[in-house]
């Protein structure tokens, strides 16, 4: 996993907690304080969100998160579509792992309905699921590196790195769906596209490139005093109010907590295989970096293990043909189904009253719960660290908004 | 020497400089209109500016990125509009955006072309007719170039900049490129071209609005906490979780059809508080459902009055992770307590289905719209609204 140097062991106190609700004139009356709007459009926002910041000086006194900027109105959207004409619309929420998003609302469906989904397509699912891991991950070092901006010899070198690597696995879902993102390839009951001959091999050379160049990435970034001084106690998150505020993902594990949704409450096919869970001590941005590189690592070695083992056994698609859309019927019940995206657990409530269009469809975005956290930990960074906070958090404002 | 300008015998041009030029090595000279030569220059060093809001905009970045690199063709990307010369409006823009992106765009200085990238800034896709998307971002941007795709790829986004480097050229040339307006376009999109600034937005609303945002509620600093993760953490045996034990005890019958159990509104924070102390440490979702009055089919079902669910999700950390979930009923109007207090991440969520659904929660510290602007006045996800509700105003 990670070469000693970099594992850091350090004890965490946290003593009090910030109260964001506090009015900005309980601040001392002598500061000269400025308000800054820092978005909605600004590159380094990662999308179209905003933060208002009360500054002293350098110093953030307070930080007031701004979202609904890119609100498309899903949720009522999905309360008017057949439940087969929903896929392709979340496949847009988060929009740097779409695959994620079609499983989710999929599994849900399928639960309310009894369908069992083939252990093929739940291979298939779960390959795409971690190369959908490697890809986001990727465009999150990128757009991290750069965030931190020309400290790290020029800003976007590590940004057209991993762009670099991250085109081969999108030529790979290319090859598979048609497209390089927004697939629509999950149904109800299974997958519409099989993979295609000779798809193996091709996985497996891509892989064994990424994994040969995240030395490099490393070389570049860990082995960079400039990005270990900006990164390393810099947003600290107390695991406590991490679990409070629903904090999942590579952001939970990197406060030390041992938690993944792939091995503690399986989907697709997790429980025939062993996740390995990478954990940081910590909370700050250089823990959040180490969990992201370690889990590059291990999806790299899931994603190899899984398309050699991928059972013939079965067809891609459940035994029930998919008549037309709209005479899906899902019986009346409510389910809740959750999975591990790359940025946490990606839940859907779907409650159903036996017609043929969801009566409500709530998308659980790990994102929003991880932007909830900023009025905590941004109070007394400078501004270049706000920077920093927010890249590390690797928000996706199109599941924030939804 | 003299320095009058003369045409030698070939008609070539024989001022002294002109022929030092051509004399030196490596040197080639030419003669040009400044039209040509301001086309040239235009559409040689096409800045972007990113409007980037959604998918496209990762497209966007992928345009710029190794593979394709648009550099070759001097375009950069540049994160100022005062130093662009193109908009690239990539992405779903709503109407909260939408004034932002109108002030970004006259900020840019002339001359300046805009291209919309993607079906949702084209037309609005699928999103067009909710009740808070632009349908289109030529409702109130002059666009040059459509790009169509959802989302295009890079190479379709480099084809529109070509495209747009040839209509500049024309341009210079004195081409009208610029078609006629399609009256039957404009009946279509009509109806729906939102208001550009709200009337009815006083100087009050704003300070009202900002006084809002700042509110003060709690005291300073809260209580010390005591903080059971730390060091080394013997996760994986955490939380033994018995959530029917608590149901029991607080007596609510678990057994519910099609749905989680029925707790009643003054239970609910107490179900909460013991949950927690029990292990479900984790907040994981607040679902609020709108529910319309039903009239019973005869001898089928009950008829039920409008009425409201919230559904609350917690969850146990470590592994054999469990969800507890159950629901509250209210009559229209009532609030539930607020978990803010006990879970901090309650507070977003909450203020998100007070947002879109309109339940109320009672002891909110700061209760808010979260997605749609301050001025809003409906809550979109009441079922008795319909999908295609009139347009949010601007701000």
């Amino acid at each position: 996993m990670l070469r000693g140097r970099h594992a850091v062991t350090r004890t965490l106190t946290v003593t009090r907690r910030i109260d964001p609700h506090v009015a900005i004139d309980r601040y001392d009356p002598e500061a000269e304080l400025m308000l800054l709007h820092f978005g909605p459009q600004h590159p380094s926002t990662h999308g179209v969100f905003r933060m208002d910041l009360w500054l002293d000086g350098e110093i953030v006194v307070k930080a007031v998160p701004q979202v609904g900027y890119l609100h498309r109105a899903v949720e009522k959207l999905c309360e008017r579509l057949s439940y087969s004409q929903i896929t392709p619309i979340v496949d847009k929420n988060d929009y740097v792992a779409p695959m994620t998003n079609e499983q989710a609302v999929n599994m849900a469906f399928e639960k309310l309905l009894g369908l069992e989904v083939p252990r093929r397509a739940r291979w298939i699912r779960t390959i795409f699921a971690e190369l959908q891991r490697i890809a986001s991950h990727l465009l999150w070092l990128g757009t991290f590196a750069m965030d931190l901006g020309g400290a790290l010899g020029g800003g976007a070198t590590v940004f057209l790195h991993c762009f670099r690597e991250r085109e081969s696995i999108l030529d790979l879902f290319e090859e598979v769906t048609g497209a390089r993102f927004h697939y629509n390839t999950h149904t109800i009951g299974g997958n519409r596209h099989d993979i295609p001959a000779g798809w193996a091999a091709k996985v497996k050379a891509a892989l064994a490139v990424i994994e040969a160049r995240i030395p490099e990435y490393e070389c570049m970034t860990l082995d960079n005093k400039i990005f270990l001084e900006r990164t390393r106690g810099v947003g600290v998150l107390a695991p406590d109010l991490a679990l409070d505020l629903g904090i999942t993902g590579p952001l939970l594990r990197a406060c030390g907590i041992d938690h993944d949704l792939r091995r503690d409450a399986p989907f697709h096919a997790y429980d025939e295989v062993t996740v390995n869970v990478a954990t940081a001590q910590g909370g700050d941005c250089l823990a959040r970096m180490i969990v992201r590189m370690a889990e590059l690592r291990e999806s790299i070695r899931l994603a190899r293990s899984m398309v050699d083992g991928l059972p013939e056994d079965s067809g891609i698609n459940s035994g029930k043909p998919i008549k037309l859309p709209v005479s899906i019927k899902v019986p009346a019940g409510q389910a809740y189904v959750a999975l591990e995206t790359p940025r946490g657990e990606l839940g859907t409530y779907l409650i159903a009253d036996g017609s043929q269009f969801p009566y409500r469809l709530k998308i659980r975005p790990p994102s929003l719960h991880a932007l909830s956290a900023l009025p905590y930990i941004l109070p007394g960074v400078t501004i270049s660290d706000a920077v920093a906070i927010l890249g590390s958090l690797d928000p996706i404002m199109g599941e924030v908004d939804r | 020497m003299s320095t009058k300008r003369t045409l030698d015998d070939d008609g070539n041009f024989e001022h002294p400089i002109y022929k030092t030029l051509l004399a030196t090595p490596g040197l080639s000279v030419g003669v040009a209109s400044l039209d040509d030569l301001m086309a040239w220059g235009l559409t040689n060093a096409l800045w972007v500016f990113p409007m980037a809001t959604s998918c496209c905009g990762i497209e966007l970045m992928a345009t710029a990125a190794s593979r394709v690199d648009i550099d070759r063709m001097g375009t950069i990307v540049r994160g100022t509009p005062r130093q662009a010369d193109v908009m690239v409006v990539a992405g779903t823009i709503t109407v909260k955006m939408a004034p932002r992106v109108k002030l970004l765009w006259d900020q840019m200085p002339e001359p300046k072309w805009c291209i919309a990238m993607g079906s949702c800034a084209i037309s609005g896709d699928f999103y067009r007719n909710l009740y808070s998307v632009v349908p289109g971002i030529d409702t109130f941007l002059p666009v040059d170039v459509y790009v169509p795709g959802c989302p295009p790829n890079p190479e379709a986004l480099m084809h529109g900049l070509l495209r747009l480097q040839e209509k500049i050229q024309r341009q210079r040339k004195g081409e009208k490129v610029v078609p006629e307006t399609n009256p039957a376009l404009i009946e279509v999109t009509k109806p729906s071209v939102p208001r550009l600034c709200d009337s009815t937005r006083t100087q009050a609303m704003d300070a009202a609005q900002l006084a809002s945002a700042t509110n003060a509620t709690t005291d300073e600093v809260s209580e010390p906490l005591v903080v059971e993760f730390t060091g080394a953490l013997p996760a994986r045996e955490l939380l033994a979780a018995d959530f029917e034990g608590v149901l029991k005890e607080l007596g609510v019958d678990a057994a519910v059809k099609d749905g989680p159990p029925l707790v009643p509104a003054a239970r609910h924070v107490e179900l909460a508080t013991k949950l927690k102390a029990l292990g479900y440490r984790q907040y994981v979702s607040v679902i609020a459902t709108h529910w319309v009055a039903k009239t019973g089919r005869k001898g089928k079902d009950e008829s039920e009055p409008e009425h409201f669910e919230v559904t609350t999700l917690l969850r146990t950390v470590g592994a054999s992770s469990r969800v507890a979930a159950w629901c509250v009923r209210l009559a229209p109007g009532e609030a539930l307590p607020s978990l803010a207090k006990l879970f901090a991440g309650a507070d977003w969520q909450e203020r998100e289905q007070w947002d879109l659904v309109g339940v109320p929660f009672a002891d909110h510290p700061d209760l808010r719209r979260l997605m749609m602007p301050e001025n809003y006045t409906l809550h979109p996800l009441r079922r008795d609204l319909a999908a295609d509700l009139p347009l949010a105003p601007w701000r």
